[in-house]
């Protein structure tokens, strides 16, 4: 893809980053304070779906961290994605993602949308990231509350991504 | 019955602070599992391989590479090698890159036989 500035001459890659930058700050400054959740199954057995219902509930109580459900995705800023994307819903999630204003987040949620339960076979494509842009992978089967209230601030940037620094052998710190 | 609930009965507020405090309720959490590589042979790994029910562990060479992402935390690898496998704890597990979800153990007691 090429891109030219209002002058004509070309955009370097370091002024791009800058702004890429800038914007994706700006995009973290606005979902910090408010984000609306479009949920989409694309063929899970509803144990996520279970698990994102109780976010609502006063234990855990999104709305305090100013997360919200919505139910059109036209007013959507987050669709979260469960279940290994089957091939007879993949129009309806591109269309989904389409309807949705930019600038927007993917969240790929549970074993099967990240691709750990089904392999690609003719009914499903086995993960979310086949057809979708997703830009965070919440792991679990199905993932708890506080693993999706985790992974949706990740997505705003108001936690950081934790597990990429942990190495999984018992008895190390990090 | 859960400490939160009996500590939300007495304040008479049940919503966590979660992220501003830790919450104590993700103790009972199932988890992913960590591994102890001194204890990893080459055969208890390929025990690991063929007993994990979603594909979360394959074996290359002397590494074992744990896909946190494919883990559904059943815990049939900690019943399998109680001695090699325990839980890792960690619930807040959401990454921004796919490729930081994959870990490779390297076989301890491979290497140094």
């Amino acid at each position: 893809m090429s891109t030219t500035t209002a002058g004509g001459g070309p955009v370097t890659t370091e002024a791009e980053a800058a702004a890429a930058e800038q914007l994706r700050s700006a995009v973290a400054r606005q979902f910090g304070r408010s984000l609306h959740i479009r949920t989409l199954d694309t063929g899970s057995c509803a144990a996520c779906e279970q698990e994102i219902r109780m976010l609502a509930a006063p234990h855990y109580d999104l709305h305090r961290l100013g997360l919200f459900f919505t139910p059109a995705p036209r007013h959507a800023d987050l669709l979260l994605v469960t279940g290994p994307m089957l091939r007879a819903f993949a129009a309806a999630a591109r269309k989904t993602y389409e309807a949705m204003p930019g600038p927007k987040l993917v969240v790929a949620t549970g074993a099967c949308a990240l691709g750990g339960v089904y392999q690609p076979d003719a009914f499903s494509y086995g993960s979310a990231d086949q057809v979708l842009p997703v830009d965070v992978w919440i792991p679990g089967c199905p993932p708890s509350p506080l693993a999706l209230l985790h992974g949706l601030l990740v997505a705003v940037g108001r936690l950081a991504d934790k597990v990429s620094g942990l190495s999984f052998v018992a008895g190390a710190s990090s | 019955m859960p400490l939160w609930f009996v500590r939300g009965l007495r304040r008479g507020v049940v919503t966590t602070r979660y992220p501003d405090r830790s919450e104590m309720s993700a103790r009972d959490l199932p988890t992913p599992p960590a591994f102890r590589p001194g204890a990893l042979t080459g055969e208890i790994a390929d025990g690991l391989v063929a007993i994990c029910p979603s594909r979360a562990l394959t074996r290359e060479g002397g590494t074992l590479i744990f896909d946190v992402g494919a883990c559904t935390a059943c815990g049939r690898c900690g019943e399998y090698a109680p001695g090699a496998v325990t839980a890792s704890g960690e619930f807040e597990l959401a990454a921004a890159r796919r490729s930081g979800l994959v870990k490779r153990i390297g076989l301890g007691a491979e290497v140094t036989r």
